[in-house]
């Protein structure tokens, strides 16, 4: 056999190779545009005041400003909302269906008395009137009513978070092109897909509670659509990359769309689809306090009965059970992970 | 018996894969084709079972021409092997060697994987027969060894009986003791089933020893067809040589193969 050499330029030969440096003018232009681009935007948003306003603050907090707005703004707030509301107190009178002998835990009947201002007729004169009331005092009665509205929120995060799996998956199977029936199945399923992404949980909990009415029904069925355009998303994006080597041994053999998807794909992004899963989940959970504030149940429909009836001292125990309720899901997700990793 | 009947197919980019390839392989036999890079050896072997649909030309396996209406029936007939064992790793290897049957379970037996008993012992005797161990039915597939995933590859073919195998490189990523291991085993199980062969291979010591025949391709044609026997030195230099150099003289590649031109690499 004859053999060649592997070909060396000749000694002395002249290189024509070029290096251009990383950066150039071009660069510089970016950099002016980018630096004028933000300018604009920060001056439009305010973002000038913002500083001004922050740096008041600080020097009235370290006593160099003699008053500032922030300040002012939130001490008046934060003043109306401590001590956070624990228990509560109902007129026995006003109750119907209280029964004496069996009272709720840990609690109690009190007489109290209640000065009233009330007009004097024939003087026309306002005298305080003393009066026995007999009342049902619930030591921890708000607590529980707040951790009974979380377990609620926790309820409808579980079910968003269930309805978004089922109905996600016949939508990635269309909207991914390989497995995709054809091209019309294909860009309705996208396109629905974009279309339940594009609406934030709160707008769609808006018009669900026109539907539906107050309560968790909304809820569940806002956070269940937008997380299904997420995950819809995110599952068919998997199909698609998936290796495609098992899937081709599969269909030479002729073993259909479905078993294929079942065997040549499932297996390989299993763990992903866990993952996004969890995140959804986690996603749910946090939104949940939130779409409340629309009517749709839970925590949230608590808190902004009260922040209406400017209750504020109720609107921090929310708060405060919220921050705890975040807290503890945190730390699970953390166990959990430790677990699995 | 395959018959390939001046079959041609050109990529949409205007490759010439394969060129007016006629080829008849009786059944039973062990054939193998040999080629260097490239030179359209896959392609010929894909267009048995329809991964790659022929320009023109047409393929008929026992008397039944290829096409998009016998392709669902034909697909069962015809197992294939492949190059990088094409096994979906994360999955146990019990459950990549039943999906060899798929075509043939339905879609609810196939999805709770709740598969008939005499077809979860057929994969436990063809494990056994490609030297795999009852310690291996449960463990993933993508952590066994190259060698173990083409033996469950090849379990996995022949889990339907095939009348035909296509052996697509099957040893091109395996070292030499176990190629042969490999292809010893494919010849063995395909002649137990009376099954015809369609080897792709770049050894020619492999195919010498295992091919019953040998058709040499090279740039899309057969340039040679006979017994190994046949296949001598001279055919192995004409078969390899001038293919892949052809454009380029020894004095032109020494003086001038480097000289690029000037060439801007901009690292930003």
């Amino acid at each position: 056999m004859t053999t060649r050499p592997i070909p060396v330029p000749p000694r002395g030969a002249e290189v024509k190779w070029h290096l251009s440096p990383p950066y150039s003018a071009r660069h510089l232009l970016w950099l002016v545009l980018i630096v004028a681009l933000l300018l604009v935007t920060g001056q439009r948003t305010d973002m000038d005041r913002m500083v001004a306003m922050t740096t008041q603050a600080v020097g009235n907090l370290i006593g160099v400003a003699d008053d500032s707005q922030v300040v002012r703004g939130l001490s008046r707030v934060g003043t109306a909302m401590w001590p956070p509301v624990i228990g509560e107190v109902e007129e026995v009178n006003r109750m119907s269906d209280l029964d004496r002998d069996r009272l709720p835990l840990f609690s109690y009947i009190e007489v109290q008395e209640r000065v009233e201002q009330r007009m004097n007729l024939e003087t026309l004169q306002l005298e305080a009137a003393t009066e026995q009331v007999e009342v049902l005092v619930k030591p921890l009665g708000y607590v529980w009513t707040v951790f009974v509205k979380m377990v609620e929120t926790l309820e409808i995060a579980l079910w968003g978070t269930l309805l978004s799996v089922v109905l996600s998956i016949p939508l990635a199977y269309f909207a991914a092109r390989n497995y995709s029936a054809n091209r019309f199945t294909y860009t309705a399923a996208r396109g629905f897909i974009s279309l339940l992404r594009s609406v934030p949980e709160l707008i769609v909990a808006l018009f669900l509670v026109l539907a539906y009415g107050f309560g968790p029904i909304a809820g569940v069925l806002a956070l269940g659509l937008h997380a299904a355009g997420f995950l819809g998303k995110f599952y068919a994006e998997d199909i698609e990359n998936a290796d495609k080597k098992p899937q081709e041994a599969l269909e030479a053999i002729g073993a259909g769309k479905i078993k294929t998807l079942w065997y040549g794909v499932l297996p390989q992004v299993l763990p992903q689809y866990i993952a996004y899963t969890a995140y959804i989940m986690d996603r749910n959970l946090r939104m949940a306090t939130v779409v409340g504030l629309v009517g749709a149940g839970g925590i949230g429909q608590e808190l902004k009965g009260r922040f209406d009836m400017f209750q504020y001292g109720h609107v921090m125990t929310i708060l405060i059970a919220i921050f705890i309720f975040v807290f503890l899901l945190d730390q699970l997700q953390a166990r959990i992970r430790a677990r699995l990793i | 018996m395959i018959r390939f009947e001046s079959l041609n197919k050109v990529w949409p980019d205007g490759t010439h894969a394969i060129r007016d390839v006629s080829l008849e392989v009786p059944r039973g036999q062990f054939c193998v084709i040999l080629g260097p890079s490239g030179a359209g050896k896959s392609t010929l072997l894909r267009a048995v079972n329809g991964l790659m649909q022929p320009s023109s030309g047409r393929v008929v396996i026992d008397g039944t021409e290829f096409n998009a209406r016998t392709q669902s029936v034909l697909r069962r007939r015809v197992a294939m092997v492949h190059q990088h064992f094409n096994l979906t790793n994360r999955m146990s290897v019990a459950a990549n060697v039943l999906a060899g049957l798929l075509p043939m379970v339905s879609t609810a037996r196939a999805m709770s994987g709740w598969f008939r008993p005499e077809h979860r012992e057929k994969a436990c005797e063809l494990l056994a027969q490609v030297g795999l161990s009852p310690a291996h039915l449960k463990r993933r597939a993508g952590e066994l060894s190259g060698g173990q995933q083409q033996r469950v590859g090849i379990a996995r073919a022949f889990m339907l009986d095939p009348e035909v195998v296509l052996a697509d490189e099957p040893v091109a990523s395996l070292d030499p003791k176990i190629s042969s291991d490999i292809l010893r085993l494919i010849r063995d199980a395909a002649r137990e089933r009376n099954a015809t062969v369609l080897c792709s291979l770049h050894q020619v010591e492999l195919a010498r020893e295992f091919g019953d025949r040998i058709v040499g391709m090279r740039d899309g044609q057969i340039v040679f067809d006979g017994s190994p026997e046949a296949f001598t030195d001279e055919c192995v230099e004409s078969l390899y040589h001038g293919a892949v150099w052809d454009d380029t003289t020894p004095e032109e590649a020494a003086g001038s193969s480097l000289a690029l031109g000037t060439t801007n690499v901009s690292l930003a």
